[in-house]
């Protein structure tokens, strides 16, 4: 049992465009899952945000209490918990679950919330007859259609999906976050996607923030990134996915563990693990610096080694 | 460095470890305000259980004064119907409920863990057979059975805890059953079994190190219970007579007719006693079991 | 759901045989007279007894005995009492006392279990508050006290401090009533005493169980779902919630239905309300063994079949259970 204040998100900056898809990447404990609990005031009773803002629509929610927050959430943003059995309650149906909400937050009638569940359902590819059933007459893939349905009810601008597809079997995954591709086009939403899994970011996100022990390490285009990335975390991360196209070599894992958060490393996190750390990663924290358009990267020697991880001239 | 060595050191290493998890558990229940405080409550009878031939002004068997005496100097509590004096009564009474209280939920614990440990690990047959019983035992209202038994037995402090045990064991039986079975389907015995431990071994080794803080837990309740069934007991005229115990001493108030006559010196004082060192035990199990049970540190 | 409510039913009636097997053979084993079972005593007349000795085959192999006691049993016959001279233990149970205990035992379990699960949900969710420390030591404190001494406490307090209640009974001796309500007035008048002390060393119980259910619920992830939707918080405690945590407590109350049957006897002592708890007190104390075993027989029929209806309620409230 751990004592001591744990600063799970560490001065991360990032901004969401509309109906761009922005996934969060890193390890589990990189803080990713917190962030999101964060935007939406939803910390566990540990946690607290000390510092900063979280600007939605000209209004910094970060200073807004608990009751206030009731009106933003699910009506601006919404979120997708990973591991829907236990994220939907076992005793009510989902229909009611999907409705509560709705009448609730936009004071419709009970017939009038069950139609928009009912439409709901067909738009993320369930019968919209199984609105009375119970979560656990459904599969984990259809479990996760009902939880994005759910998530979409009172029409939100934002929505993060964290860890969505984890938990299901690969071919449903693909099912699935074609379905959140395809809902994002056409409601134009704007998403957060977090996951550890870089082939899910691949498909699905248009930019991307690689996190490490709390801090971002590089955000910027998934095409830039994957290409032609700066940090050498980054590198690690993508070297670390087999490639079934590309040639056959000893893929590298990256050495070590990731940092306990009471008492983070000095200086760059990531030194640790670095092989190319010296004594100033040791003793200071790299800037978080813009290298080009759009293309921010947290290392102090970026230019130097980057590439060299996986191998190519810089 | 040779077999024995080696053994001995693992030996060290284990006590060790052992020493640190009693550490770190004392550790935090130094934390939990409402631990300390039962400690506190719980030691300080068992101070004046043990001192109570030097605090006790008088005899509490024989009589002192003349009967129905109220508080004055000489008696703080006044006398009973038979000239004894109360207060002294009261503190000898620590004895006789911290005795039986300790000695039959011991009892009650050790028997009903036997039962689930067999009924948890074997199962099958065994198992079936042995939950019917429990069953049974749960089903039968309490109260009366341990009259039953009492009035059978007759008086006396053993068969008081004969009694209390008979009937209460079955609560630690299926928590520990429970958690056995549980065990049982964990990594490390199967890897225990596969190795070749005999059955004995695996669950001397593996299980019960695992059940026991659970045990401990209950235990605590076990005392509670017992406690209070044996204050009932006596209350009602089962109990032993020649001891001066709390429930019996409020017995004897009953019959004196101390409630309708207004002595509530005779009545506030052994039932206050009761309430406290049943809390004493209350707020220690309470705190143990937030320590210990895994799924309430999640909270 | 069929499937499941068959294999309880089995399950239950099963319990119930090897209950009634038990007691049969429990007060057989007792010291004395095997007669005793069925008569009590000797001092029921010649002519009851030799009707007893013939219903029950009291002098038949102990097979035979049985075969006549289950017999008898189906068709309500539970003996006769020894204390009660040759009055049948069925007439005894089933009468005045019964009915009295059943009030009593019914309105303060039920009380105290609505204000247990209010108060412990709220307590819950003030975790950590004045509030719920102070009824968390509260209810630790009523825990703590013997119910036997709570009730010298009251009748102390409330009766002969105050004068406020009776001290015993359940009417006043010698009075004649006009009407129902009088009577009712004086029948509740003279409750109180057990009701408010029954009640106390109940709620202390249901609100820690509670309490605890609810918190464990707090930690299931739909709870978080429930708050991302910014729903009110009376809305997540109470519809999602307490749902959820009342669970545990459906299976709780099987058990406590023991009380409704048997009463409280300690309680019902202290207080001499006429009930079947103080008839189990006096039926022990003057060894009447037919009224104890017809009761331990009637208990054992409620519990198990509470126990099944339980099972059932508990079927409706947790959809999983129902496949």
């Amino acid at each position: 049992m751990q004592e001591g204040t744990a600063r799970a998100v560490d001065d991360v900056t990032f901004t969401l465009k509309r109906g761009e898809t922005l996934g969060l990447a890193g390890e589990s404990g990189c803080g990713k899952t917190t962030t999101a609990l964060s935007i939406m005031k939803l910390l566990p009773p540990g946690g607290r945000i000390l510092k900063g803002e979280i600007i939605h629509d000209g209004e910094d929610l970060a200073k807004k209490t608990d009751s206030e927050m009731k009106a933003v959430r699910w009506k601006k943003i919404s979120i997708i918990f990973q591991g829907a059995m236990n994220a939907l309650n076992p005793v009510l149906r989902v229909g009611d679950q999907v409705t509560e909400a709705i009448i609730e937050k936009e004071n419709a009638t009970k017939s009038e919330a069950l139609q928009r569940a009912r439409s709901l359902f067909e738009l993320v590819g369930l019968d919209s007859s199984r609105v009375s059933y119970y979560p656990h007459e459904f599969s984990g893939g259809m479990r996760q259609r009902v939880m994005i349905a759910m998530a979409l009810a009172c029409n939100p601008s934002i929505v993060i999906a964290d860890e969505p597809v984890t938990a299901l079997d690969v071919v449903v995954q693909s099912k699935i976050l074609e379905l959140i591709k395809d809902l994002q086009r056409k409601l134009n939403l704007s998403v957060i996607l977090i996951t550890h899994d870089l082939s899910v970011i691949a498909e699905t996100c248009d930019r991307v923030a690689i996190m490490y022990a709390g801090k971002i390490a590089e955000l910027g285009n998934v095409t830039d990134i994957y290409k032609d990335s700066w940090h050498p975390y980054t590198e690690a991360l993508i070297t670390a996915f087999p490639s079934i196209a590309g040639e056959k070599k000893r893929f590298k894992s990256i050495p070590g563990d990731p940092p306990d958060l009471t008492s983070p490393p000095s200086g760059c996190r990531f030194h640790t693990r670095c092989p190319w750390q010296d004594d100033t990663c040791r003793n200071q924290v790299p800037e978080y610096r813009n290298v080009s358009p759009d293309h921010h990267v947290a290392c102090h020697y970026s230019e130097k080694i980057r590439g060299k991880f996986r191998g190519a001239k810089p | 460095m040779t077999q024995e060595q080696a053994a001995l050191q693992l030996e060290e290493e284990r006590f060790w470890v052992y020493k640190r998890k009693l550490r770190d558990f004392w550790r935090l229940y130094r934390r939990s305000s409402l631990g300390k405080v039962g400690l506190v409550i719980v030691l300080s009878f068992v101070t004046v259980a043990l001192a109570a031939p030097w605090i006790a002004p008088y005899d509490p068997f024989t009589f002192v004064g003349d009967p129905f005496l109220k508080p004055s100097s000489a008696h703080i509590l006044g006398t009973d119907q038979v000239g004894r004096d109360i207060f002294s009564r009261v503190i000898y009474g620590t004895r006789i409920s911290l005795l039986i209280g300790l000695v039959a939920s011991t009892m009650t614990i050790a028997l009903g863990s036997l039962i689930g440990l067999i009924s948890g690990y074997l199962g099958g047959r065994v198992d079936n057979v042995l939950m019917r019983i429990t069953d049974l035992f749960i089903i039968l209202p309490t109260l009366p059975l341990m009259l039953i038994m009492a009035s059978i037995l007759g008086k006396g402090i053993q068969n008081i805890i004969i009694v209390i045990t008979v009937i209460s064991w079955t609560a630690t039986a299926r928590m520990v059953r429970s958690q056995t079975m549980s065990l049982k389907e964990r990594p490390f015995t199967e890897a225990s079994r596969a190795i070749g431990s005999t059955d004995l071994h695996t669950i001397a080794r593996h299980i019960v190190p695992n059940v026991f803080p659970l045990v401990f837990a209950n235990g605590m309740i076990a005392i509670v219970d017992a406690i209070l069934a044996e204050a009932g007991l006596s209350f009602l005229g089962f109990g032993d007579p020649s001891q001066a115990s709390w429930g019996m001493v409020l017995h004897f108030a009953d019959i004196a007719g101390a409630t309708v006559n207004g002595y509530w010196w005779y009545i506030v004082p052994p039932g206050i006693c009761i309430m406290l060192l049943v809390m004493g035990f209350a707020f220690i199990s309470y705190s143990t079991d937030q320590i210990l049970n895994p799924r309430l540190r999640r909270r | 759901m069929r499937d499941y409510l068959i294999k309880r039913g089995a399950s239950a009636l099963v319990t119930l045989a090897l209950a009634i097997i038990l007691t049969f053979f429990l007060f057989r084993i007792m010291p004395g007279d095997p007669t005793r079972t069925v008569v009590g005593d000797f001092r029921v007349t010649p002519e009851v007894r030799q009707m007893l000795v013939h219903q029950f085959g009291l002098d038949q192999p102990i097979w035979v005995q049985f075969v006549l006691y289950i017999r008898n049993l189906f068709m309500g016959n539970l003996g006769v009492s020894f204390q009660y001279r040759g009055t049948p233990v069925t007439s005894i149970i089933f009468g005045r006392r019964l009915f009295n205990t059943f009030i009593l035992m019914g309105s303060s379990i039920g009380v105290a279990l609505i204000i247990g699960i209010i108060v412990g949900t709220v307590a819950a969710w003030k975790r950590e508050s004045r509030f719920d420390i102070s009824t968390v030591v509260f209810s630790l404190v009523t825990y703590s006290m013997p119910v036997f001494w709570l009730g010298m406490l009251i009748i102390l307090v409330f009766g002969y401090y105050l004068g406020a209640i009776p001290i015993a009974g359940t009417m006043t001796v010698g009075m004649t009533y006009s009407n129902v309500f009088e009577y009712a007035a004086d029948y509740l008048h003279h409750m109180t005493g057990p009701f408010v002390t029954l009640t106390l060393s109940f709620v202390g119980f249901y609100f820690l169980i509670m309490r605890d259910s609810i918190l464990d619920v707090f930690t299931e992830d739909y709870m978080l779902t429930a708050k991302a939707k910014g729903l009110g918080d009376r809305k997540i405690l109470f519809r999602h919630a307490m749902r959820n945590a009342t669970l545990p407590m459906v299976s709780l109350l099987a058990v406590e239905v023991t009380y409704l049957f048997g009463g409280a006897t300690m309680t019902e002592t202290v207080f001499s309300w006429y009930g079947i708890g103080r008839l189990i007190y006096e039926a022990v104390v003057m060894a009447d063994y037919p009224v104890l075993q017809g009761i331990f027989v009637v208990m054992a029929v409620a519990v198990i079949t509470a126990n099944f209806c339980a099972d059932i309620v508990y079927a409706f409230l947790d959809p999983r259970i129902r496949y």
